[in-house]
C-alpha cells in the first residue's frame, strides 16, 4: 500500500527517468538527434555524443581546443550551470545511467540489511570530493605526460559506453557486447551490482565515480548559499518517520535529518516520503 | 572539512590516481587503440608522420595475451580486439583508403562505423579523403576470436604467436601501398620487443 503511494508521489520523477532512456540512448537519441539537426551534424548520436566525462579532462588537460565546438562540452556547461539554479536536477531526473542504477537496486527485491547504507554524510562527501579531486589532477598530469605510466580515466571506466552496449545489444546489435575488456568488467560490477543491486538506493556510481555529478553537486553548493532552489529541512516538522533516509538515493541525509546540498540531487523522495512534511524544495538560503 | 572527510578523501584520491596508472597497464594489451595515417610506408619502428594536417605517431602493435588484466583473462580469455578512431590522410592528394588484415588465420570480426562512405564487402571507404582530412565520427574495432586450443598457433623460442601479420592500407583506385602496421598477438610476445615487418 505504502509502495503504491510513494510510487504515485514520485511518477513524475520517475517518468521523467524512463524518458531520459529514450531522449540520449542510442538507438533513439532523441535529445541528441534534435540536437544534431538543428546544428546539421550527420552523425548517427549515442550516449556518447554527450560525454559526460571527456570534456572535463579535456579541460584540465589543456586540451582546450578539443572543447571548441564540442556538443559535450556545451551539455556539461549547461547541466553545470542549470545545477547553480535548479540544482543536479539532470542527475535526478534524467540521467540514464543512474536511472538504470537506481532502478535495478529498487526493482531487485535484496534485503536492505545487506546493503550498504552510509549513514554519516562525511564519509560518502570525502569519498566523493576524493574522487574528483582524483579525477582532475589524473587528467591534469598525463595530459601533460607528466608522470610515466598514468593514463586518463575518462574512457578506460565509462559506465555510458557499457550502458549503451548493452543498449544496442538489447535493439539488435548483439555483437555491442561481444568484447569486454578488464576495464568495462570493473565498471559493471561497480556500477550494477556493488553501487546498484548492493548499495541502498542504487546510486553508488553516481556518488562516487562521477565527474559531471560532482561538479553539479559544487555548482548547487555554492547556488544554495546564494539562495537559490534546494531541498529545505525543517526540524520542527520532522516526526523522525526515518522514510527520508530509506528513500534518499544519494544517501544525502545526515544525522540531524537535514539534507547535504554537496550529495542531494533534489529529486523530491524525502519530499514525498516525510510524515511529517519537513522537507521542501523552495529558493532561500 | 572534518579529519573524517578528508581521510576518506585522500582514501578515495589515492584509489583514484591508482586506477590512472592500472588504465595504463590494461590500455597496452586489451583493446589497444591506435591511429593511423596515410603514406606512411612500412611501420617498421614507432614513428612520427608529418604532413598536411596534426603530425600522427604510428607504430608497430604488439599484444601480448598475458599481459592483460586479471579479470579479462579470467572472465573472458579468448576475444581481444583493436580499436582506432583516427585514419588521417597527410598526403598531397586525395585517396580512396582500402583496408586489409594480411596474412589472417583466425576468425575476425569487423566493426566499422563512421560519417563516411564504406564499403564492407571490400572494406573500402568509397569516397576521397582529402590531404590535410581524417575520416570523419570513425570508430573501427576488429574483434579477435583467439583459439582456446595452443596448437592452433604458431611456437617460436617458446612464445606462442597467435597471429601475426599486418593491417595495410591500400589505394583502392591505383593498389598502391599506403601504410602497413605489423601486428602480433600472442602469449609472451612481449619478450619479443616489438613487430616485425612482413608488408
Amino acid at each position: 500500500m505504502w509502495l503504491n503511494d510513494h510510487l504515485k508521489q514520485n511518477r513524475l520523477r520517475y517518468l521523467s527517468l524512463f524518458a531520459g532512456l529514450f531522449l540520449f540512448l542510442a538507438p533513439f537519441a532523441l535529445f541528441t538527434r534534435v540536437l544534431y539537426l538543428l546544428i546539421g551534424n550527420m552523425a548517427e548520436p549515442t550516449l556518447h555524443t554527450i560525454c559526460y566525462r571527456m570534456p572535463i579532462d579535456w579541460l584540465f588537460a589543456g586540451r582546450y581546443y578539443q572543447l571548441i565546438g564540442s556538443v559535450s562540452a556545451y551539455f556539461i556547461l549547461a547541466v553545470v550551470i542549470l545545477s547553480f539554479f535548479l540544482g543536479p536536477v539532470f542527475c535526478g531526473w534524467l540521467c540514464p545511467v543512474g536511472s538504470v542504477s537506481e532502478g535495478i537496486s529498487r526493482i531487485i527485491p535484496l534485503p536492505e540489511k545487506y546493503r550498504v547504507k552510509l549513514k554519516d554524510t562525511n564519509i560518502t562527501t570525502g569519498l566523493r570530493y576524493g574522487f574528483i579531486a582524483g579525477f582532475i589532477i589524473v587528467a591534469a598530469v598525463a595530459g601533460r605526460s607528466l608522470v610515466q605510466g598514468l593514463s586518463s580515466i575518462c574512457c578506460r571506466y565509462c559506465s555510458a559506453s557499457v550502458l549503451q552496449n548493452f543498449s544496442s545489444a538489447l535493439f539488435g546489435d548483439v555483437s555491442a557486447i561481444g568484447y569486454w575488456h578488464s576495464g568495462s568488467i570493473i565498471v559493471l560490477f561497480s556500477w550494477l551490482v556493488l553501487g546498484g543491486v548492493m548499495f541502498s538506493g542504487g546510486r553508488g556510481w553516481c556518488l562516487f565515480f562521477c565527474p559531471l555529478g560532482a561538479l553539479s553537486n559544487i555548482s548547487h553548493k555554492i547556488g544554495a548559499r546564494f539562495g537559490l532552489f534546494n531541498t529545505k529541512f525543517d526540524k520542527e516538522k520532522c516526526v523522525n518517520c526515518e522514510q527520508c533516509n530509506v528513500f534518499c538515493p544519494m544517501q544525502a541525509v545526515k544525522e540531524d535529518h537535514s539534507v547535504e546540498t554537496g550529495l542531494c540531487v533534489n529529486c523530491l523522495e524525502c519530499t514525498h516520503s516525510c510524515a511529517g512534511k519537513a522537507y521542501s524544495y523552495q529558493r532561500g538560503e | 572539512m572534518n579529519l573524517k572527510t578528508i581521510g576518506y578523501m585522500t582514501l578515495m584520491f589515492s584509489v583514484t590516481v591508482y586506477s590512472g596508472f592500472y588504465s595504463t597497464d590494461i590500455g597496452k594489451n586489451e583493446i589497444v587503440h591506435f591511429w593511423l595515417a596515410v603514406p606512411a610506408g612500412n611501420v617498421t619502428e614507432p614513428m612520427v608522420l608529418r604532413g598536411i594536417g596534426p603530425p600522427i605517431e604510428l607504430s608497430p602493435l604488439v599484444i601480448d595475451l598475458n599481459q592483460r588484466g586479471t579479470l579479462k583473462n579470467l572472465l573472458q580469455p579468448n576475444v581481444e580486439a583493436l580499436s582506432t578512431h583516427w585514419i588521417y590522410n597527410l598526403g598531397k592528394k586525395p585517396v580512396k583508403i582500402k583496408m586489409e588484415l594480411v596474412n589472417c588465420n583466425i576468425p575476425v570480426k569487423w566493426e566499422v562505423n563512421s560519417n563516411f562512405p564504406y564499403n564492407p564487402e571490400t572494406q573500402t571507404f568509397s569516397a576521397m579523403l582529402k590531404p590535410g582530412s581524417s575520416i570523419p565520427n570513425l570508430g573501427i574495432d576488429w574483434i579477435f576470436d583467439i583459439p582456446e586450443d595452443p596448437s592452433d598457433s604458431i611456437w617460436e623460442n617458446g612464445v606462442q604467436i597467435v597471429y601475426r601479420g599486418g593491417l595495410r592500407l591500400i589505394d583502392a583506385d591505383s593498389g598502391e601501398l599506403l601504410t602497413y602496421i605489423p601486428i602480433i598477438i600472442g602469449r609472451g610476445v612481449a619478450a619479443l620487443g616489438g613487430a616485425s615487418c612482413c608488408g
